[in-house]
């Protein structure tokens, strides 16, 4: 009788929802007018469909919206770092001592990997960095998009889509869609000028950003935003016990200098508008390897009597352009034509270091090599409405070019003077073997179709078509259910298939290095799967990840003010591609006599190649709560709250090849790697942002709390403990235009857990490394910050 | 009927009522945002005719939004008249009226219900970008989820309409020659 009563009463709350909406207007025509101007529509969002903005709190898959004042609010300086305080499941760990990690760290969204993230910027294709991460940090094995190379100033808005989105997008959108919204038409000119360091005394920061529009007939407009962003390097490593307890190691952030430059422009004529938008970053970044000692067998005492802290210095550029035409047909009918061009280019050099072979005859800086991704694409867009329904669909043609450039001679040499030590200290160069030029292309067909079955029941279907030059074709499809039984009362739930294509890095990428052995000299590294050593230990051509997705939530608008939401969903990938484990007699056991024959024919000590591995599960829930109230005399109050957790399982091993005799959980799945991808991340993420705002001051507050997550030692897991931190931050305003920033970012000075007490000279509690690099809100403590902005 | 039959029967009638009810969705917020504008936006205009009554408010190329607007204003006086909405799909359809919101998409048929607007005495609305520069008078915009708003007042001079200074003052006035 309960049940019935509960029905009942939620039956009466559906008809009155009318009345609701409509008191909601009464209230707003009742206010004076310079009160209702302040009135806010709800975060709208590209993402998710094809036929333009829409509410982003009612879609039919659940998209969050992000704007620029949240984004500065939280007091970072770079975008990825902003989104890390904001968006739950977001995972940005800050790596040291991860060669080219240390300068573009990887990000990534329900624990999955950084490459399972699609990236838009204005809702085109941004191309990944050359960089395939290959250390022991968050991501590896794969490469991702650099964030960072994106100045703040020129974002209007972040929508997040959590949600696979393949069928309608393409590879990579499996754990969702960040859409990056350049700022457009209307917007401010602004400049700003920030400072700041951290508590312990280093990371200086120091920003100058300028956001300029200019207003073109018609409502076009040309924005230009240019920044440049010096970031100091910290250092959380300890005293060496076995260096008379010198600090001789770094273990924080890179020393980073950014030049940025953003564009956004259109310009229309009658019925059609030219378009453009793009960013240029170029990046001098410097990092350190690991401290080799005096007595160190890679070190020349004659030249570093001290022993020596190699510098991994790699100059990063990156261009993303976007030239476009957009139009209409007819009253019902739209259509685009666009082209986005870029590339990432990924130059090693490294200082203060030595070729250990070389003998004293070595220089001490080194260029390395490069890699270099480039990626062009050209669409051809249609949208048809129709009697309140509305059909979209268009081509994508798409080519990409990766190519690793060898570096000097001395980079990658194995001189007479020393067998085992070939190459730079720190960062030994690219050998001309290993150069790579390789190239695919792939020609994408897609169809949405948003059709109203009933005026509250509303399904979106979806299909894409691709073909790749590598892998050959995909299809892949979405149905998406919406459907609101009341006003403030919105279900939805979607199923759809999805895919990555595995990276031209991951299927070429080669990095070898000599040692000798006897009079023989032996190669040893990583492979491209089309190499013949690869080849003939069981490489094959790489198979795209397939995924499956589902999702179902529910969302509830108490009030204009109030909306809060529930998502439950779940994954499943199977082909996930990883790099194997290190091919060697001595290091598999069970090797084959095959495999060690193939080994020893091609001079091979040993290798690695990547492969399609493990099929995984992730599991999750994702609760918001947005409130935001306008109060009298100006101010207004805004409460951002969510709670994400994602569970990641292998749910399925691949067999390994048959020559290599041996399984594929020996080859690939030893515990480290089986802990970090099933547990290395925060399974539950909480986000708490909160302003208050006023004509004279805001206050904005962010508090985290960073689940826990596990890492091994040796064959053990070890556990890091969940932490919260809290942002802060006070802004004044001088008058109309100007306004004074103070702020801090993790005010109350979280650490992460240590690793404790182990048995390592290097890593552990008390030793140089305490922290663990997969730390979520890294290890550099509190940072404060000083911020002045001028409108103009 | 047992208990059950019950449970399942309210569900039933619940389902009925909920695809009963009428399309009302939280993106209707800026439907329903738009519709308190134009009314707020007439109380600080003076017609040419201020003798016509009653007021009224056509809506071309925009029928939720005219249902938006007869919903809010049913029980609603604007300059003292009653309020009378009308939805047309063509300038053609259009009849006396104080105010015309045009949502047609295409720039031609813009400039064609400007130009019958300024013939007519209408006070022109939309949210079309490129509005207010074309001859419109009002240009209701939203960006970053606020409200902005373009005067043209010399649109609205040539229309003969008189735009009150509290309404000027919260709005990006366009003034001199327009194209």
């Amino acid at each position: 009788m309960k049940r019935l009563l509960c029905f009942l009463a939620l039956g009466v709350a559906c008809s009155g929802s009318q009345a609701q909406s409509l008191e909601r207007s009464h209230d707003w025509y009742a206010l004076p007018l310079d009160e209702l101007v302040r009135v806010q529509i709800p975060p709208q969002a590209d993402v998710g469909s094809r036929d333009g903005a829409h509410s982003a709190r009612d879609a039919s898959v659940p998209i969050d919206v992000y704007s620029a004042e949240q984004l500065l609010a939280v007091g970072h300086s770079s975008l990825a770092q902003a989104l890390a305080a904001l968006v739950p499941g977001f995972n940005y760990p800050r790596p040291s001592i991860a060669d080219g990690t240390d300068h573009a760290p990887p990000f990534t969204l329900r624990s999955l990997n950084p490459d399972q993230v699609l990236v838009l910027v204005n809702g085109k294709r941004q191309q990944q960095g050359a960089l395939l991460h290959t250390n022991g940090t968050i991501g590896r094995g794969s490469s991702s998009v650099d964030l960072n190379s994106i100045a703040l100033l020129a974002v209007e808005r972040v929508e997040v889509l959590r949600d696979g989105a393949a069928a309608q997008y393409g590879s990579d959108a499996i754990a969702g869609i960040i859409n990056i919204v350049l700022k457009g038409y209307g917007q401010a000119n602004l400049a700003q000028l920030s400072w700041g360091r951290s508590s312990a005394g280093d990371g200086l920061q120091r920003q100058a950003s300028l956001f300029h529009s200019t207003p073109l007939t018609g409502d076009g407009f040309i924005n230009l935003s240019a920044e440049l962003r010096d970031r100091g390097p910290t250092n959380r490593a300890g005293p060496d016990p076995l260096d008379a307890g010198r600090i001789n190691t770094h273990f924080g952030d890179a020393d980073t200098q950014d030049a940025l430059l953003a564009w956004n422009a259109e310009l229309p004529r009658g019925d059609t508008s030219l378009y453009a938008h793009g960013q240029f970053n170029r990046r001098h970044s410097s990092a350190n390897a690991y401290f080799r000692r005096a007595d160190d067998d890679r070190n020349l005492p004659q030249i570093y009597p001290q022993g020596f802290l190699p510098r991994i210095e790699p100059r990063i550029t990156s261009l993303s352009a976007t030239l476009g035409a957009k139009g209409l047909w007819s009253n019902a009918s739209r259509w685009g034509l666009s082209y986005t061009g870029g590339f990432n280019d990924f130059h090693f050099y490294v200082a203060n270091s030595l070729n250990r072979s070389l003998g004293l005859a070595t220089p001490s800086n080194f260029d390395s090599g490069s890699n270099f991704l480039a990626q062009h694409s050209v669409n051809a867009d249609f949208s048809h409405d129709f009697h309140g329904h509305n059909l979209s669909g268009g081509y994508e043609y798409r080519l990409e070019h990766y190519r690793i450039r060898p570096g000097e001679l001395a980079s990658y040499q194995l001189g007479p003077e020393s067998s085992w030590y070939p190459g730079a200290q720190g960062f030994g160069g690219f050998a001309p073997d290993n150069k790579v030029n390789a190239q695919r292309q792939s020609h994408a067909l897609y169809l949405d179709l948003k059709y109203a079955l009933a005026p509250q029941l509303m399904v979106n279907a979806a299909s894409r078509a691709e073909h790749y030059s590598d892998f050959g074709a995909t299809l892949n499809g979405k149905l998406a259910l919406r459907w609101q039984p009341a006003e403030p009362w919105l279900l939805r739930t979607s199923v759809s298939t999805g895919f990555r294509a595995p990276s031209l890095a991951q299927s070429h990428y080669t990095s070898t290095a000599m040692v000798r052995d006897g009079n023989d000299i032996l190669q040893y590294g990583n492979y491209g799967v089309d190499h013949p050593v690869a080849q003939a230990l069981g490489a094959s051509a790489l198979k795209p990840e397939r995924s499956q997705h589902w999702t179902l939530g529910a969302v509830w608008q108490a009030s204009s003010q109030l909306t809060l939401s529930a998502d439950a969903f779940l994954t499943d990938i199977r082909n996930r591609i990883m790099p194997t484990g290190y091919i060697a007699g001595w290091n598999l056991a069970q090797l084959s006599p095959q495999a060690l024959a193939i080994l020893q024919q091609h001079q091979v000590d040993g290798t690695t190649y990547f492969t399609n591995a493990v099929g995984t599960r992730t599991r999750g829930l994702d609760l918001r709560l947005d409130y935001q109230r306008n109060l009298s005399q100006g101010r207004r109050w805004q409460l951002n709250a969510a709670w994400q957790r994602a569970y990641t399982r292998i749910t399925s091993i691949n067999h390994a090849p048959e020559v290599l005799g041996v399984g594929m959980t020996d080859l690939i799945l030893d515990p480290y790697t089986r802990v970090t991808m099933q547990a290395g991340q925060p399974q539950t993420a909480f986000k708490l942002w909160t302003q208050y705002r006023t004509p004279n001051y805001d206050l904005a507050l962010n508090l985290n709390r960073f689940g826990s997550y596990y890492s091994t030692w040796g064959s053990t897991p070890v556990k890091f403990a969940a932490r919260w931190t809290l942002d802060a931050q006070l802004s004044y305003h001088w008058n109309k235009n100007t306004t004074l920033t103070l702020g801090a970012t993790n005010l109350l000075n979280a650490k992460p857990s240590e690793w404790g007490q182990t048995d390592d000279e290097l890593t552990g509690s008390g030793k140089p490394i305490p922290y663990t690099q997969y730390a979520p809100f890294g290890y550099n403590g509190a940072a404060y910050y000083l911020r002045w902005g001028l409108r103009f | 009927m047992n208990k059950s039959s019950l449970r399942w029967l309210s569900l039933l009638l619940l389902c009925a009522n909920a695809w009963l009810a009428p399309l009302a969705r939280a993106s209707d917020t800026e439907l329903q945002l738009k519709a308190v504008f134009l009314g707020r936006f007439a109380n600080y205009v003076q017609w040419p005719h201020p003798e016509r009554t009653p007021f009224v408010i056509s809506v071309l190329g925009a029928p939720s939004l005219g249902e938006q607007l007869t919903r809010l204003y049913a029980d609603k006086r604007i300059q003292g008249k009653p309020v009378l909405v009308r939805s047309v799909t063509s300038i053609h359809d259009l009849d006396m009226t104080h105010v015309l919101f045009i949502a047609t998409p295409s720039t031609a048929a813009r400039q064609e219900a400007i130009a019958y607007a300024q013939r007519h005495g209408i006070l022109s609305i939309s949210d079309s970008k490129g509005f207010a520069d074309q001859g419109g008078v009002i240009q209701l915009n939203f960006v970053e989820q606020n409200t902005q708003i373009k005067i043209n007042h010399d649109a609205a001079m040539k229309t003969g309409l008189h735009i009150a200074a509290p309404l000027l003052s919260i709005a990006t006035v366009l003034r001199g020659p327009q194209p």
